[in-house]
């Protein structure tokens, strides 16, 4: 049976928090997973005393067991594939995490005028 | 049944009643008529004894304690600590007043004095000290944005209440006792422990007999080094050196106490990798997913719990933050 590597949310009304489990792709969300490898929490936070405005989010993970069960197959969801991607575990499944420039045009190729007509 | 709320009529000529009884002291702004608009109890129609003998005391013995004394200090009817009369259980104990929390912060941020030795010249706790040079920086943080302070408020609760004042570069009476000694929760059990009689037995004995981990009261105490300067005069140790090393002890300690902090900063940075998005920082931290013990539910295991009542919404639980980020 497909393992995943999955979110399981806690937390009250309005205020997420979620285990980062293993479990069996087939149980329930919140039912026992197989193992308990971090948590996240999606509630941006500001550090105390910082009034830049600038917010972060805490996420704890076993990077060791992680990386075991990505080595015996288990299949992490979107979110967490994005979050394992960050800390270099998975690659990057939808968009590398640094803004991409374009590559320089040759030299002999004109670029296409706005005017021209069709 | 008759209406419980007084009618007009009836409001008006108890006023009047109450008016040609006695003087009252406000006139024209608040009628005894509109004072009485809460109130669903008729007033009194006469005036009792007690009542005309309070009034004849506001007016003679009285009028003292209306306003708080002029150059400071809490006017109470007792002329002691103590704010209600009848009440001797209530006593204010004494604060510091503005002039002796600027000298505390003067002697911590300017002088760069220790907080242990702050409070020990001084006689007001450590906690205390550390709380006055916190607040004090956060007003003058204040002053120095242009944002107003709350003096007159101050000023008034600083009238009202006893306060302790200090001069500084003399002797000065204690405020509080400063080396008093925390209840631990593990001394708070009954405990026989037999010993031979031959056997000397110490507090660092006593403290282990309690737990295994579990310091002496001497060393518990929050001026250690205060114990260690009287076993130094006892040992003949002139006063000023006694001093003097109780400073550098204190420094010391201080010492320790930053590297301490800075080394516990240093780690959590080490074991924590910071990626910044466009619109967060996430911050992961590295943890041990198999503490989870025998049965998966070890007290500090990473994440919720299954299977566990979660007690943080369960009456009698502080919800508020304890502690200074």
């Amino acid at each position: 049976m497909t393992i995943k590597i999955r979110l399981a949310r806690f937390g009250r009304r309005n205020a997420p928090f979620y285990n980062i489990v293993v479990a069996h792709a087939r149980t329930a969300r919140n039912s026992k997973p197989l193992e308990v490898i971090g948590t996240y929490d999606p509630i941006p936070k500001a550090d105390p005393y910082d009034d830049s405005g600038r917010l972060h989010k805490d996420i704890k993970l076993d990077t060791l067991r992680a990386k075991y069960w990505i080595g015996v197959g288990a299949q992490p969801t979107d979110t967490m594939w994005r979050l394992l991607s960050m800390v270099g575990i998975m690659e990057p499944k939808y968009r590398s995490q640094q803004p991409r420039i374009a590559p320089q045009l040759p030299a002999d190729i004109k670029k296409p005028e706005a005017t021209s007509s069709a | 049944m008759p209406p419980r709320i007084p009618t007009k009529s009836s409001a008006s000529s108890a006023s009047a009643l109450v008016r040609s009884s006695f003087v009252s002291p406000c006139t024209s702004q608040c009628l005894p008529s509109c004072r009485a608009g809460f109130s669903t109890t008729p007033s009194l129609e006469r005036s009792t004894n007690l009542r005309r003998a309070f009034m004849q005391w506001q007016k003679t013995i009285g009028a003292n304690f209306k306003q708080p004394k002029p150059e400071g200090g809490h006017n109470y009817l007792s002329n002691s600590n103590q704010p209600f009369p009848l009440n001797p259980q209530f006593r204010s104990d004494r604060v510091l007043d503005e002039q002796a929390r600027e000298l505390i912060w003067e002697k911590v941020m300017r002088q760069g004095e220790t907080l242990k030795a702050v409070s020990a010249e001084l006689g007001v706790d450590v906690t205390r000290v550390a709380a006055v040079v916190r607040l004090k920086e956060v007003e003058k943080d204040w002053v120095s944005k242009g944002k107003k302070l709350a003096t007159p408020y101050s000023k008034a609760v600083l009238g009202m209440l006893p306060t302790k004042s200090f001069r500084p570069g003399v002797q000065n009476q204690p405020l509080e006792p400063i080396n008093e000694l925390h209840i631990h929760t593990a001394t708070q059990k009954q405990l026989f422990w037999p010993t031979a009689e031959s056997r000397q037995f110490t507090r660092e004995d006593a403290a282990k007999a309690f737990h295994a981990k579990m310091l002496s009261a001497d060393k518990r105490v929050p001026h250690p080094e205060l114990i260690q300067m009287e076993k130094n005069l006892l040992h003949g140790m002139s006063p000023d050196e006694a001093r003097a090393h109780f400073i550098s002890a204190a420094e010391q300690s201080e010492r320790m106490a930053a590297e301490k902090q800075v080394k516990k900063a240093m780690a959590e940075e080490q074991a924590t990798k910071r990626i910044n998005t466009q619109r967060f920082e996430f911050r992961f931290k590295e943890v041990d997913s198999e503490l989870v013990g025998k049965d998966g539910r070890a007290p500090n295991v990473v994440g919720w719990k299954y299977g566990m009542p979660h007690y943080d919404r369960k009456k009698g639980m502080v919800k508020i933050p304890t502690s200074v980020p």
